[in-house]
């Protein structure tokens, strides 16, 4: 599921020179230059390694101008948390993705290049040097981060790239990045394929603008530039493996990156702001004449409104969105923007928080204005990855309870139907609202106190001592606080689950030895280290 | 046991004693029938053939698995040694058990068969041989062994039914769709399902095949009876402090279906059933049978007792001994809210413009194949198995709008499928029939159909979907619009 695209060690001096060699012909590169920069200025000899002049096999149509001078190799160690035995570490992993400069001395790469990490360094063309680096900044739900350079002269010589706009469908563009054991930089061209919304498998929960490219995209690229006329118009982040689909690869797109990159200047990343709605196309004839629409094309029905997110009390099921901040929503949910057709909710892509957004909507077949102040709802959370946290659980007489996540599921590979219907319908059905946390009897540590408890494994509570358990934090309490009996309801037929506490106190320190628990409970979804999220 | 090595022997005792008897109490049975397309309702499936063996029983019946003859067009009988033939009916038939009874059209075509009697005695350790045809008419015989006697599932699975758990060798022969059981040329069983490569049979017991027969004599058949709770097992200390059980046994209530004999009799979650009858319950709910030792007490009302027998059920209440009596009841497929078969019936449907309504059923969602559970539409499997936890009126039915044919009164609606219908022109729909009622009174010229997911709500044009009706039969060829008896 994570996307770390390990590379091999490209020779990036080697494919600087060659490509300088084979470039002089062509027009001199429009920008990124340094002064001083001239075709085989980089020649110097990394130590244990010979020059030989091997030409680069695939030189760009385009020359994007020497993309060596930007790109950057980053190794990083991360920690992926244990969900089974959450008081653990976890596992390390270690991954090798792209990145390039950008202005300001830092370094942009994939959020899943650098997600859930301890350590990391940054390799630099013509550099022997390992320098260790760290995330400033890191946006899970677009997959984009950035990293700082604490070593003050790593940046000298390295050109920062610009950005671009959106490429023009079947427009030649280059990835560059260092692909499934190549030796040295690789560079690939493709076409613009498509553009539209796309799932960002990182988070597995965001859509964003995404740009389909024909050009080959594997694991190596991650993080690494993808060019046309010498300037940046995508990250490469995410492609199909080869049984699923061929030539068919994803780049974040400029709107996407200046969007993260606006959001952080304040010096915090406050993630993508949703309207938290559902809605349907209107294009059947008489349902528009229902609703008193004219026969013009436009307009989308609202299906459902969140709760918990900022449309509630403000748009209704059954309103039809006529008009977002002014762009005429099309009934097939699109609008025109900068010249473009894309779907409407690409508006609110590019607000922030505290952003407002403004419709025309129709009601019972009056029309008015509504504004919504947008933020981001929290119950979706849930339903993707989370990153750079321990995961909360407790433990409580070799039982471990555990709030309902993706992460969780996955760790678990629960297929239970009414785990899997809390986690699907957790939003549209607004479970949330009476389980902000589903807690789960994940997992039971045998013991003689709950030698018979096995039936319960994978249930949901719901009350304890005829207390409804809302949240984890919750579940600790009544817990900490029970009396000589406790008894636990779970959802649904079954008998309560019955722990004596005094037992339980009796058996605490045993299963704590026996299965090497350090820590009996995390209710907090507090960093897990310090290090590689200094600064967030 | 001495007769391990006896299982590759091929001629057994039991098997040639068999065949010393003149005209084997078999017949041959073909079948051919036909599903219904639950994605097409209107229409059946292609046709099935199924070839199998029946075992002969006296007053001229002819004993066979329920699921041979299940959607059946026409059956045919076969003697075995002649192969003259004749048409047979279906005279009862049990879904739940798994058995079924034809009767020959032409009264004297057994004439000559000694009808197999039925023993009801066997044993773990006994030995059985299962009795196939070659295709001369000469007797297959194979020998097994009886290596457990314990309740499980049927393929329709509602409750669980004494089984006979037989290591056999099987070899493959055409009619082997159902296959007799014998132990000293006495019926003792029937094939229920095998699995050739732990060469597993498991049979359908004759305590079963003789309670069938035994209902199937009277005039109306009721089917095997259930008592409408489920059980926890009591193993656990201070499960058992909690309940206030000092006593040794007995399984707790989790749960009382409305409707059933045990709410009837004012059974409550949370009792200790500890006994039935002259039988004490152990904490994981087994009694004591006299031929099989311990095995799950559900024994006692399926092989045992009849629909409205009284059956005294022994219980604790918050510690306090007390007696329930159930009148034991069959429980129809019908009285579900999503039925757990739908067999040798037409499905339900209403077609509304291009939108097709039907009932969400069990018998549906197996249209999914044999991984229907993961494969079919999770949020009905979803209803379906916890149909009586989230609806426990039981009185109705769940409507679906299964699917949308394209034309030109669902342009835009084409995408839509697997949603669940709340109200119709205002009025709330619990049956196809409310939504057959409700689609006649249109609001101001629409059809407003509400679902309980996205998109929530979708209008027809009553006129339009009227004046199209006939086109849509035509290009679809959808022979009627709705099929409500």
């Amino acid at each position: 599921m994570k996307r770390i695209f390990v590379i091999g060690y490209a020779a990036l001096l080697l494919a600087s020179v060659a490509y300088a060699q084979e470039s002089t012909p062509a027009p001199p590169p429009v920008e990124p230059q340094v002064p001083g920069q001239q075709p085989g200025a980089s020649r110097s000899t990394p130590p244990g390694q010979a020059v030989v002049p091997v030409p680069v096999p695939i030189a760009p149509p385009k020359p994007n101008g020497p993309i060596q001078k930007s790109l950057v190799r980053i190794t990083a160690t991360a920690v992926d948390p244990d969900y089974r035995a959450p008081w653990n570490a976890g596992a390390l992993e270690r991954g090798v993705g792209a990145g390039f400069v950008i202005s300001g001395n830092r370094i942009l790469t994939n959020a899943h290049v650098v997600a859930n990490t301890r350590y990391i360094t940054v390799e630099r063309d013509g550099d022997p040097n390992k320098y260790p680096a760290k995330v400033q900044f890191i946006a899970n739900d677009c997959d984009l981060a950035l990293i700082t350079m604490p070593a003050p002269d790593f940046f000298k010589n390295m050109v920062p790239l610009k950005f671009g706009g959106i490429p023009a469908l079947e427009s030649t563009v280059s990835a560059y990045g260092y692909p499934i054991g190549g030796e040295r930089m690789s560079v690939t061209t493709g076409i613009v394929s498509r553009i539209d919304f796309q799932l960002y498998t990182h988070s597995s929960v965001d859509q964003h603008l995404a740009i389909q490219i024909s050009a080959q995209i594997n694991p190596g690229n991650s993080g690494g530039p993808v060019m046309q006329d010498a300037k940046v118009v995508g990250v490469a982040f995410q492609g199909y493996s080869g049984d699923v689909a061929q030539g068919v690869a994803y780049m974040i797109p400029t709107p996407v990156i200046n969007r993260f990159l606006k959001d952080i200047s304040n010096g915090h990343y406050d993630e993508y702001p949703d309207l938290a709605i559902t809605y349907a196309k209107l294009q059947n004839p008489a349902q528009r004449r229902f609703l008193g629409l004219q026969d013009d094309d436009r307009g989308v029905l609202v299906s459902s409104v969140i709760a918990a997110g900022p449309s509630d009390g403000i748009l209704r099921p059954g309103d039809v969105l006529l008009a977002i901040d002014g762009h005429p929503i099309a009934s097939d949910a699109n609008v025109e923007l900068d010249g473009e057709r894309a779907q409407f909710e690409e508006v609110v892509e590019r607000k922030f928080r505290g952003d407002s957004v403004k419709f025309d909507i129709l009601r019972d077949k009056q029309s008015m204005a509504v504004t919504i102040k947008l933020y981001k709802p929290w119950p979706y959370s849930l339903q993707g990855h989370s990153y750079d946290v321990r995961p909360r659980y407790v433990l409580y007489g070799g039982l471990l309870f555990q709030p309902l996540s993706l992460d969780m599921l996955e760790a678990y590979r629960l297929t239970d139907l009414r785990l899997r219907h809390f986690f699907e319908y957790f939003i549209l059905e607004q479970i949330y609202l009476q389980h902000p946390d589903v807690i789960v009897l994940s997992n039971i540590l045998p013991d003689p106190i709950n030698s018979y408890l096995a039936p319960y494994r994978g249930e949901i509570v719901d009350e304890i001592n005829g207390k409804k358990i809302r949240t984890l934090d919750e579940l600790s309490d009544a817990l900490a606080k029970a009396p000589e009996r406790i008894v636990i309801r779970m959802i649904g037929e079954g008998p309560p689950l019955v722990l004596d506490r005094d037992k339980v106190a009796a058996a605490r320190e045993r299963i704590k030895t026996r299965y090497n628990v350090l820590q009996e409970q995390n209710l907090e979804e507090k960093p897990a280290s310090g290090l590689a999220s200094a600064g967030r | 046991m001495a007769a391990t090595g006896a299982l590759a022997k091929k001629e057994s005792t039991v098997a040639s004693a068999a065949a010393k008897q003149k005209q084997l109490a078999l017949v041959r049975v073909n079948v051919t029938g036909q599903s219904y397309d639950y994605f097409r309702p209107w229409q059946k499936k292609a046709p099935f053939s199924k070839r199998a063996l029946g075992a002969v029983l006296p007053k001229g019946r002819v004993l066979v698995t329920a699921d041979l003859v299940a959607n059946q067009n026409y059956v045919e009988l076969e003697r075995a040694e002649s192969g003259e033939k004749t048409a047979a009916n279906v005279r009862v038939i049990d879904y739940e058990a798994n058995l079924a009874l034809l009767e020959p059209t032409e009264k004297s075509f057994l004439d000559g068969i000694k009808p197999l009697e039925i023993t009801s005695d066997t044993v773990v350790g006994d030995r059985l041989a299962a009795w196939q045809l070659e295709p001369t008419g000469a007797l297959l015989a194979t020998e097994g062994l009886v290596t457990t006697v314990q309740m499980t599932p049927y393929p329709i699975d509602i409750g669980q039914f004494l089984t006979y758990r037989i290591s056999i060798p099987m070899q493959y022969r055409e009619n082997s769709y159902t296959v007799p059981l014998v132990k000293n040329n006495k019926l003792a069983g029937l094939l229920l399902r095998y699995d050739s490569r732990s060469q597993l049979l498991d049979a359908i017991p004759a305590p079963i095949i003789t309670h069938f027969l035994k209902e199937a004599d009277t005039q109306d058949y009721r089917g095997f009876p259930s008592a409408g709770f489920s059980f926890f097992p009591t193993r656990d200390p201070q499960l058992r402090d909690y309940a206030g059980e000092k006593g040794k046994g007995g399984v707790y209530v989790t749960n009382v279906e409305p409707g059933t004999p045990a709410m009837k009799a004012g059974l409550q979650v949370g009792d200790i059933v500890t006994g039935i009858g002259n039988h004490e319950l152990d904490e994981n709910g087994n009694y004591v049978d006299p031929l099989y030792g311990k095995i799950e007490f559900t024994n006692l009302l399926t092989a045992h007792a009849y629909a409205g027998d009284v059956v005294p059920l022994h219980i604790q209440r918050s510690g306090k001994p007390m007696q329930l009596n159930l009148t034991l009841e069959h429980r129809d497929a019908k009285d579900y809210v999503s039925p757990p078969y739908y067999l040798d019936q037409a499905p339900r449907y209403y077609v509304v413009g291009g939108l097709i309504f039907q009932e969400l059923s069990r018998q549906y969602l197996k249209e999914w194949g044999a991984n229907w559970q993961r494969e079919a539409p999770q949020r009905f499997v979803y209803f379906d198995h916890f149909q009586s936890e989230l609806f426990p009126e039981r009185n109705r039915r769940i409507v679906i709008l299964s699917q949308v044919l394209p034309a030109n009164n669902t342009i835009g609606y084409d995408d839509l499928a697997y949603l669940t219908v709340t109200k119709v022109n205002g009025k709330e729909v619990k049956s196809l029939d409310d939504l057959a009622e409700a689609v006649k009174h249109p609001v101001e010229g629409f059809i407003k159909i509400e679902t309980e997911e996205d998109p929530k709500q979708i209008e027809l044009d009553a006129t339009q979907v009227a004046a199209e009706a006939p086109a849509l039969q035509e290009n679809y060829g959808i022979s009627s619009l709705q099929r409500l008896q």
